[in-house]
């Protein structure tokens, strides 16, 4: 994600990748703020999971296997071979590539009425989104968050890629 | 010595997270128009939109986004690894039910076979039953029926052995008609459950 010159001295490596750091935590910081208590109990269910994949829930780690539920909270996680598919219960989809890295913020859905909040922050790496009943009822209701941008909208498939 | 100061902090933003962010709206999938996506710097600054399959928002150093372009085989090459983890898609099954109950039509109840078949066809299957009403009689009579239809179909699966833990069921009541129709109208095409499997 660096892009070191050959000229860098070590040094100037060290504190670019200190500064990066420092940058990386001020957005996990931004996007870990509590979102409304009282979650629903479960969100979404790991559908596919491949190689390295883990769910990191309240300081504990667990592995992604498929099957594996998450709610809001989460953060999911795919090491350098890994890779993910995750469905949620209003039929959203996200999937992560390779390195990724997705908390997922705010997860709340009203299967009688659609209404809902799904906000997901992107740390890191490229993610597959199937929009599904909440931004159908309502585009705004769904967020995906990178460090730099907010994405919403009336599309059903996109990609988000960040840190390429 | 400031000036110094002010070149290598700029020099480590431009060289040290010079990564960039790309946002792609695909095509639907099912042939309908894409939609649109509106991409909104985190600084400020002005949002992009989106509203062809291919189109493309890439962040810039400033902070800002531009616009561009893409095709499938790129899109291919380099997000391949998180698109291919896409889960399965979903399957969904229609039933239909008898006036103001929730007995299933008789040719209903010839579909279950199909769904089981499709439920034992998944690892790890999750069942979402979504009953629906016709406009006969009041919205939380019907929000109340609906449950009543899906619930009715949860039994039906759990005496054919699918766990419990695995089966959601939800009433949509009138909100959802497959005929639109003026109320307080009897339609026996608006009184099903919607089985999804995914």
């Amino acid at each position: 994600m660096f892009r070191t010159g050959m000229h860098n001295t070590i040094p100037v490596t060290v504190a670019k990748g200190v500064f990066c750091l420092f940058l990386l935590h001020t957005g996990t910081a931004r996007a870990a703020e509590p979102g409304a208590p009282g979650a629903p109990i479960w969100g979404a269910q790991v559908k596919v999971s491949r190689g390295v994949v883990s769910i990191e829930r309240d300081g504990q780690r667990y592995p992604g296997i498929v099957g594996a539920r998450l709610k809001e909270k989460d953060v999911i996680q795919t090491g350098g071979n890994g890779s993910v598919g995750i469905m949620f219960n209003d039929n959203s989809t996200l999937s992560l590539g390779p390195d990724a890295e997705v908390l997922l913020q705010r997860y709340a859905y009203d299967s009688t009425t659609y209404m809902g909040a799904f906000d997901a922050y992107i740390k890191r790496g490229t993610v597959s989104v199937q929009a599904g009943n909440i931004a159908k009822q309502a585009p705004e209701a769904m967020r995906m968050v990178t460090p730099k941008a907010e994405v919403t909208g009336t599309a059903k498939n996109y990609v988000v890629s960040v840190g390429e | 010595m400031k000036r110094l100061a002010i070149t290598l902090a700029l020099s480590l933003m431009t060289t040290a997270c010079a990564h960039r962010d790309t946002y792609v709206l695909l095509p639907d999938g099912s042939g309908q128009a894409p939609g649109a996506l509106t991409i909104k710097p985190a600084e400020g600054g002005n949002a992009l939109k989106l509203d062809q399959p291919y189109q493309t928002a890439r962040s810039t150093m400033g902070g800002g986004l531009e616009a561009g372009r893409t095709d499938e085989q790129e899109v291919r090459k380099r997000y391949g690894a998180a698109i291919d983890a896409s889960p399965p898609p979903l399957v969904r099954f229609t039933l239909y039910f008898l006036e103001g109950s929730d007995e299933l039509t008789a040719a209903s109840k010839t579909e279950l076979v199909a769904i089981l078949a499709e439920i034992k066809a998944r690892p790890v299957p999750d069942i979402v039953i979504v009953g629906h009403t016709d406009r006969v009689g009041m919205v939380a009579d019907n929000d109340r029926l609906a449950l009543r239809r899906a619930d009715s179909f949860r039994k039906k699966l759990l005496q054919q052995g699918i766990a419990d833990e695995a089966i959601q069921t939800a009433g949509r009541g009138e909100r959802e008609p497959l005929v639109n129709t003026p109320d307080e109208t009897p339609e026996p095409r608006n009184r099903r459950v919607e089985i999804l499997v995914r």
